[in-house]
């Protein structure tokens, strides 16, 4: 079959052009910009906010909750996120990742609010003492509202989930407990909830009231606590089965042996990985328990070259911490907000130098690894370094 | 402290953007021995080329395949052009072009591409799967992508070269006769049965409109090269070949920033004098290159506003912004083979080809039916964890569908469209995904906005019409660079949308930077 017809016409060429031209003429000249995509971005994800503490109240003989409200926009959050404070104090300027423990429709209506509820560690709490023990009504902040991966997904989890909780780790199963009782999630929620004594449930009232037909909370004692008539024990395989429905997913969040101790048991039920999340784990205690770290080194201090746009500059850093870490103590910026290598908010390069990272927090991409980007929450230096991070 | 030095006190040129077609014109420019800086508002380079780690594995974000790479002994220009610049991307071959699915017209098949420019293999392919007992409808198919081929090799000359009309007429013949006509004007001579046409039309939604309004040489590019030569994808996703040009481009003396935005393009005497950043400082020269939407660059960049002629307005008034994109992306805990999928790509039309009707759908928001079912690992063996594999299923939605998108519904939004595709994906597959999803992550207009700023989340820059046509965008060009200093780069440029296309639009930025240099050395203007 030949081509034919009107390929011999070769005018179509000129033809597109007039139509293109005719297009332009009638085109308006005023200004049209019009893009609702780009202000749910912003609304939903809108960076650093300015956040004023309104009350300070115990939530625990250990703990506070911390509400804050805004003079900005406060973002609709999917309840398990936590939001990131930015705190400067002593001429330090560092972040925390804190779980929001109130429910997202809290940021709605009249009195716009996000809560956070801080445990005070038996040891540490560099920062951790500091908001229990100094922060007042009236403080400022600055703070990323609703980050991390750690909530609910209809399409993917189970209609039944049980939460296993520890110690402040309650946080985020608040949040979903409050928006499922408002309405506005929809699952079936069962908190087991381990402590060691009745004295050191976080949030206790805020469980109770959020407790409905589909929020069921479970305190499991761990301690020698005369009186107690619920459920003791650690949270084992056998109080999970007891609580879950045939086809179940399991949240956890809490500290790093329940999140071990609880893996275990869950393995043992043989759940499917599927059904299983847990919420990241911050920056690890002590990195030099990891296998492979060079026991030798975690003593030393490095001189860490910091390149900032065509500057340069010189601090030092431990190699028991990671590099955010060094530059924040250096008064440096450096973008953090999971602390967990998981963000990637603070991939620097490494322009030379050896370093480890952290392989539970190890959040890097294959590329990255090969061009030595890494993640500046999770990387710890092994000798003198030069890295470029952002200005 | 604060007061240390970013940026040294000028550069040749600010690339605004550091996604590929950015990279690709740093890495032109600073081929050329420019003083570059490449300024990206994200933490990563690449855009929408990326890929984001969950659960502890990489996942690709977007690229399903990369035209115009073609193998190492018969390269096409893209992978020309990364041989010049010295960037070394190990490519994987995908297996096929895609299978095609219409579950009212019946037509299930599955459609390989031929190599090195021969169209036999998925001519036979589509052929089979309409009645062909004598023959002709594979003639009539391998003759139409015959013309396609000759269309293409005509476009990738005429691209780099300058040629008169009658010339043109000589030696391009097909290229010229066809310049003016849609794809179904020209498709409709081949006479071809609709079960044909509705195969050969699979990759229509790659480049926006219906085949009445597409314009065919669009078409022919697509086609030429996709089942001429088959497509690629990097081994490790679209981050490592963002990530290796933007390396390359360092390496070559640009200096890269991450996350810092860029607010405004000063303008000073009728040129563009510099750059403001969202931090509040300015950085000085007298060229940029911007992968920001011209929409956004000349209503909201640049300052001060009165030095945007009234002409730059009417161009992008009269253009259409093109398609944004739908996608849900899956992690499932199965291998392909143990889930029983058997390809890496399928298009599917669960309610017949009526291009008209689905194109209507997509300017709603959702749900849809025309998608594009991507599982990664088919192409990328081993790219995730033992016992599981990436499916990725997409839709092409216009942004008017999305433009009642509010932070309350969005959600829900998102939760509709996404349950809508994978109890599709499910049933024809025969395997309920949701039974295996170990990660889910939904893209949509709002995603892509919040990641790379672009305009309604458009992910096709402007869409090809007949009323904005390649060739007549060609003919037209040189008047369209209203402001002298700057040139655009991205999806939003000549070539249009595609990670390829992205890369050709990166150059032809350079490249008119690199003429106004110098035409201005030339007059000696040199500030
Ligand atoms: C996703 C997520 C959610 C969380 N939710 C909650 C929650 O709801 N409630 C809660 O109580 N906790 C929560 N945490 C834990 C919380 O983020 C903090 O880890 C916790 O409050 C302890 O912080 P700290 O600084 O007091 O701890 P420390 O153990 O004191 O941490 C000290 C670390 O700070 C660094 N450091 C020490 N001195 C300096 C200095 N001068 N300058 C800079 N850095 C220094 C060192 O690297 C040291 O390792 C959450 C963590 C994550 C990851
Ligand atoms: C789900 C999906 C699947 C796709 N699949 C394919 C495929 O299989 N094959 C294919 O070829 N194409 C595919 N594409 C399309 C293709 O990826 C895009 O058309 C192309 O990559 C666009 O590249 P770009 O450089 O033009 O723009 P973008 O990637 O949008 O980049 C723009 C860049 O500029 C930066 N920027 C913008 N404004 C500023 C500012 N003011 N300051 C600083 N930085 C700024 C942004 O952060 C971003 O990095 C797909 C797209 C999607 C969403
Ligand atoms: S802060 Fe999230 S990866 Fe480092």
């Amino acid at each position: 079959m030949k081509v034919k017809g009107f390929l011999k016409d070769v005018g179509g060429a000129s033809a597109v052009t007039k139509r293109r031209q005719a297009a332009y003429d009638r085109a308006s000249a005023k200004p049209a910009h019009k893009d609702p995509m780009g202000a749910v971005a912003k609304a939903l994800h809108p960076g650093l906010i300015p956040l004023t503490v309104e009350s300070v109240r115990p939530a625990s003989k250990t703990a506070k909750t911390i509400r804050f409200t805004s003079e900005a926009h406060l973002p609709y959050f999917r309840a398990g996120q936590f939001l990131t404070l930015v705190i400067e104090r002593d001429g330090y300027r560092v972040t925390r990742p804190y779980s929001i423990s109130s429910a997202p429709y809290e940021t709605r209506g009249e009195h716009p609010c996000v809560e956070i509820t801080v445990r005070r560690p038996k040891e540490g709490g560099f920062i951790a003492n500091y908001l229990y023990d100094e922060v007042r009504a009236g403080d400022t902040f600055l703070g990323e509202v609703g980050l991390g991966e750690f909530h609910y997904e209809a399409l993917r989890d189970a209609r039944h989930v049980v939460a296993a909780a520890g110690g402040s780790g309650i946080t985020p199963f608040v949040s979903m407990a409050k928006e499922i009782k408002n309405g506005r999630e929809d699952f079936d929620l069962t908190i087991l909830y381990g402590s060691v004594s009745e004295d050191d449930i976080v949030l206790r009232e805020e469980l109770e009231a959020a407790a409905c037909d589909r929020v069921h909370v479970v305190h499991v004692l761990s301690g020698d606590n005369p009186g107690w008539t619920g459920e003791k024990g650690f949270l084992n395989r056998d109080i999970i089965k007891k609580y879950s429905a045939e086809d179940t997913t399991y949240f956890v969040c809490g500290p790093q042996v329940m999140y071990d101790f609880v893996q275990k048991e869950l393995e043992a039920l043989s759940v499917p990985k599927r059904r299983v999340r847990f919420e990241v784990f911050g920056q690890v205690r002590d990195i030099t328990a990891f296998a492979g770290y060079p026991q030798e080194k975690k003593d030393d201090t490095y001189r860490l070259r910091v390149r900032i746009g065509v500057s340069e500059t010189e601090i030092p850093a431990r190699a028991s911490e990671p590099i955010a870490v060094a530059l924040e103590r250096a008064g440096l910026k450096i973008h953090t907000a999971c602390r967990s290598g998981s963000c990637g908010f603070c991939r620097i390069k490494v322009l030379s130098g050896k370093y480890f990272v952290c392989p539970q927090n190890d959040g890097r991409r294959g590329a990255d690894r090969d061009f030595h980007y890494v993640h500046a929450c999770s990387t710890y230096p092994l000798g003198d370094m030069t890295v470029k991070v952002n200005i | 402290m604060e007061d240390r030095k970013h940026f040294r006190d000028s550069y040749d040129a600010v690339v605004i953007g550091g996604a590929l077609a950015g990279l690709a014109s740093a890495l032109t420019l600073a081929n050329k021995g420019k003083k570059v800086l490449v300024l990206e508002q994200h933490n990563l380079p690449g855009g929408v080329a990326t890929s984001f780690v969950r659960g502890g594995v990489e996942i690709e974000a977007t690229l399903h395949e990369m035209m115009s790479i073609g193998p190492k002994e018969c390269p096409l220009k893209i992978r020309n052009f990364f041989d010049e610049m010295g960037v070394d991307i190990e490519w994987l071959r995908v297996p096929d072009a895609y299978r095609f699915v219409d579950d009212v017209s019946g037509v299930n098949v599955l459609v390989h591409p031929g190599t090195h420019g021969n169209f036999e293999t998925p001519a036979k392919e589509i052929a089979s799967a309409c009645d062909d007992a004598d023959g002709s409808v594979y003639r009539r198919v391998l003759e139409l992508l015959q013309l396609c081929s000759r269309v293409y090799d005509s476009v990738n000359i005429l691209s780099v070269t300058h040629m008169s009309k009658p010339a043109m007429l000589l030696k391009h013949p097909d290229f010229v006769k066809t310049a003016g006509y849609s794809a179904k004007d020209v498709i409709d001579t081949f006479h071809l049965p609709k079960k044909a046409v509705d195969i050969l039309s699979a990759y229509w939604i790659y480049v926006g409109d219906t085949l009445e309004n597409l314009p065919f040489t669009i078409w022919a590019v697509l086609m030429a090269d996709y089942l001429g030569y088959g497509s690629y994808v990097p081994k490790k996703f679209s981050h490592e070949m963002a990530l290796k040009m933007a390396e390359r481009a360092i390496a070559m003396g640009a200096q890269m920033e991450f996350g810092v935005r860029v607010d405004k393009i000063l303008v000073k005497d009728g040129h563009v004098a510099g750059v403001r950043l969202a931090n509040g400082e300015e950085v000085r020269t007298r060229y940029v290159v911007c992968s920001a939407y011209p929409d956004k660059a000349y209503t909201q960049m640049i300052e001060p506003a009165s030095a945007v002629p009234e002409g730059a307005i009417k161009f992008v008034n009269a253009k259409t912004v093109g398609l944004t994109c739908f996608s849900v992306v899956l992690l499932l805990d199965g291998s392909p083979e143990e889930l029983g999928i058997r390809d890496y790509s399928t298009f599917y039309a669960p309610k017949g080809m009526d291009l008209k009707k689905i194109f209507d759908e997509c300017g709603t928001d959702g749900p849809y039916n025309y998608i594009t079912s991507i599982c990664t690992n088919l192409a990328n063996p081993g790219c995730t964890p033992e016992g599981t594999c990436i499916y990725s299923i997409t839709a092409l939605p216009k942004p008017e569908g999305w433009m009642g998108v509010t932070e309350e519904n969005y959600e829900e939004l998102k939760r509709k469209n996404a349950e809508y595709f994978i109890d599709m994906e499910s049933k024809r597959l025969g395997v309920n995904l949701r039974d295996h999803i170990l990660e889910i992550v939904i893209e949509t207009p709002v995603t892509i906005s919040h990641y790379t700023g672009a305009y309604r989340g458009s992910v096709y820059g402007y869409m090809h019409t007949m009323d904005d046509h390649i060739v007549a965008r060609l003919q037209m060009s040189e008047k369209e660079n209203y402001i002298p200093g700057l040139a655009f780069a991205g999806a939003h440029q000549i070539s249009g949308d595609g990670m390829g296309p992205a890369v050709t639009n990166g150059r032809k930025g350079a490249k008119i930077i690199l003429d106004q240099m110098a035409e201005e050395e030339r007059s000696g203007r040199k500030a």
